[in-house]
């Protein structure tokens, strides 16, 4: 990264300085927009980030990890993101973090290892079709008999399901009613009989997918946490992972390649343009800012709900700005298939996939504000 | 001031859904840009039913109607080009008709017989000869081809002409498609529950889409102006300015209030969505 708020001590410059080298080997990759389609390479590089370490930088000695603070974690996923190799998989973070908190002996001895290699990965099984926003509304029954309990439902929108080992998913095992109150959080393996992944293609040329839970069958061992117990642990998990979420070095990348598009087509040296990408410089920098704040509170250890959210609505929506810059600026050579058209559809996404703006707003005004209204 | 349809004009829009009901429509759409992006069979549909010849028996407006309403049920057909801009400069020719600024990607190239070529002050009429258009691939809903610019028979004088009603099409375009997205967001808000209730009746959500109707409905009517004017510079500008500035919006409204369903290609809304970008460009975003 060429210019950044953030410096870190000597020591953390010097692992950002080995992550880089790292990444050299992995330029024009693109996992970061493609994981789907470049899986095999991606997973190579899990792999890979995995025999150095890097899967679990951030996890305690006990647990297996090299018990680094937060900053490393959110450097090499910063820098991951500006190159744009991959994105941190939901394994080595809310997964890994939420065994090690809650989970059993077994469960760590069984899911730790090969998520620390890079050799196991999970898909995140929350949002369901009648439970997008209103994740406490989720419907998907799990009903307990003798030493397992039969999972039936439907979870939508779901990353990468098509080349995960397991999900991680939140299911109903108390009343409707219960709200939030009545989940329970569980690892169902989504190669289990009962299950099947069909993929929902996306407007950025991706897919989601829609997995279907048959009467699939989770050993009782593989629930986390106490039952019913679900909404805590998933609040948690989000505390120590919300730092590399979502990495502002991917809206540095995003504007660079704008003005390096508008530079090609011979565009820079208008004055319209040159406002539009020194306001969207600045957002760059806002967003950075914003970022810090949650980092500041993952690494001291505080509740970050509201600088988390406001990073988060201002990344999404300067990731729109950005993409649709050219769009504003009115050249028509942003139509034609491309990274800068492909940007304005994936954008789209970012408003909306990991809480909307509509709840992150919500979460500024309510909690950070205190105006009432439900949370 | 009267905004209430004429006898007339409602038979011509209610044939013109009739006909749209069984012609076009978003699952057509998709058929359509799964192969060449261009509909024959709509096309031959219109031109049976005689609305090619809406501009001189009838009248622009008339015109601007069914280009309208094509638009809103994704019809990939370029109507406005061949039953507006051509009879607008006096010509009958062959269809398919595409229209051309020189340079840049031409909507429904690949699939024209005739371009209209916008050459400074003067218009060229150039056929198209077949292997001379180079498919571009695009994700904004209609198909682009880049063609050849040179040549054709000059039309001097005709460019301020063609420029004026190409702006009022795209605007009467632009209105369309805006109608087709609210629509179908309308009904998507309206079904769609959160929270126990129907997302439509959070006053978030309501208050954004009350704005986009205000869009589409000013849209609509400030290209029917500039049209039943008979595209004046100004009329034309204002129209395709304030549509184009409409559609930016709208695109990010819509998507937003359609959730990760909506960024699904499962879901309709890509359909019109997609198109507002391309029609907003297609002027140089005015």
């Amino acid at each position: 990264m060429s210019v950044s708020l953030f410096v870190g001590s000597a020591e953390e410059e010097e692992f950002r300085a080995d992550v880089i080298r790292f990444i050299s080997e992995y330029r024009g990759l693109n996992g970061f927009h493609f994981q789907g389609s470049k899986w095999p390479e991606v997973k190579a590089l899990y792999r890979a980030i995995g025999q150095c370490g890097w899967m679990s930088i951030g996890w305690s000695d006990a647990a297996g990890g090299l018990g680094r603070s937060a900053v490393r974690e959110f450097i090499l996923w910063d820098e991951m993101a500006y190159a744009r190799v991959a994105r941190p998989p939901l394994g080595a973070g809310i997964v890994a973090k939420t065994l090690i908190a809650h989970g059993t002996e077994a469960q760590k001895q069984k899911w730790l290892p090969p998520i620390r290699a890079g050799e196991k990965f999970f898909s995140l099984g929350y949002s369901e079709p009648g439970a997008g926003s209103d994740l406490a509304g989720l419907s998907t029954r799990a009903d307990l008999h003798g030493d397992h309990y039969v999972v039936t439902g439907e979870k939508c929108w779901t990353s990468y399901a098509q080349d995960s080992d397991y999900l991680w998913t939140l299911v109903r095992t108390g009343a409707v009613e219960d709200r939030g109150r009545g989940l329970s959080l569980m690892i169902l393996d989504l190669h289990a009989p009962g299950v099947s992944v069909r993929p929902l293609p996306t407007i950025d040329g991706e897919q989601l997918n829609q997995v279907v839970l048959d009467a699939v069958e989770v050993p009782v061992e593989h629930r986390i946490g106490p039952e019913n117990a679900a909404w805590r642990l998933v609040k948690d998990a989000l505390d120590v992972e919300r730092h590399v979420q979502f990495p502002p070095a991917r809206l540095r990348r995003d504007l660079e390649e704008l003005v390096a598009w508008l530079r090609k087509h011979e565009h820079e040296l208008d004055p319209v343009v040159q406002r539009t990408v020194a306001a969207l410089g600045v957002g760059v920098f806002e967003v950075e800012a914003l970022a810090l704040l949650v980092l500041e509170s993952v690494v001291k250890g505080r509740p970050g709900d509201v600088e988390a959210a406001q990073n988060k609505l201002a990344h999404a929506e300067l990731s729109q700005k950005i993409a649709r810059a050219p769009f504003e600026l009115g050249l028509s050579e942003a139509l034609i298939y491309g990274p800068i058209e492909f940007l304005y559809r994936q954008s789209t996404w970012e408003t909306i996939g990991g809480g909307t703006s509509e709840i992150m707003r919500s979460v500024v005004a309510r909690q950070g504000l205190g105006l009432g209204g439900r949370s | 001031m009267d905004f209430t349809l004429t006898e007339t004009q409602q038979s011509i829009v209610d044939s013109a859904a009739k006909l749209l009901t069984k012609h076009a429509g978003p699952k057509r759409a998709r058929q359509v840009l799964a192969t060449s992006g261009y509909d024959p069979e709509l096309a031959s549909a219109l031109r049976e039913a005689g609305f090619l010849s809406l501009m001189k028996e009838t009248g622009a407006l008339e015109a601007a109607m069914v280009t309208e309403a094509i638009s809103a049920r994704a019809g990939l057909v370029h109507f406005g080009a061949a039953a507006m801009v051509a009879p607008a400069l006096g010509m009958e020719i062959d269809e398919p008709v595409a229209l051309s600024r020189q340079r840049g990607p031409v909507r429904y190239g690949a699939s024209a017989k005739t371009l209209l070529i916008l050459d400074g002050a003067d218009v060229r009429v150039r056929r198209v000869d077949s292997g001379e258009a180079r498919p571009m691939r695009s994700n904004f809903g209609f198909p682009f081809a880049e063609l050849p610019a040179d040549g054709g028979e000059r039309l001097s004088g005709a460019g301020a002409k063609m420029r004026a009603w190409w702006r009022v099409v795209l605007a009467v375009e632009i209105a369309g498609a805006l109608r087709g997205c609210l629509t179908f967001t309308t009904d998507y808000v309206k079904e769609r529950r959160q929270f126990g209730r129907a997302i439509g009746s959070f006053q978030a959500i309501q208050h954004r889409l009350a704005d986009c109707v205000v869009l589409t409905e000013a849209s609509r009517w400030l290209a029917y102006e500039a049209a039943f004017q008979g595209a004046p510079d100004d009329g034309a500008e204002v129209a395709i300015s304030y549509a184009a500035a409409a559609a930016r919006r709208v695109f990010h409204e819509v998507h937003q209030m359609n959730g990760a369903i909506g960024f699904t290609r499962e879901h309709d809304l890509h359909v019109w969505s997609m198109r507002l970008q391309a029609l907003a460009l297609e002027m140089g975003g005015a």
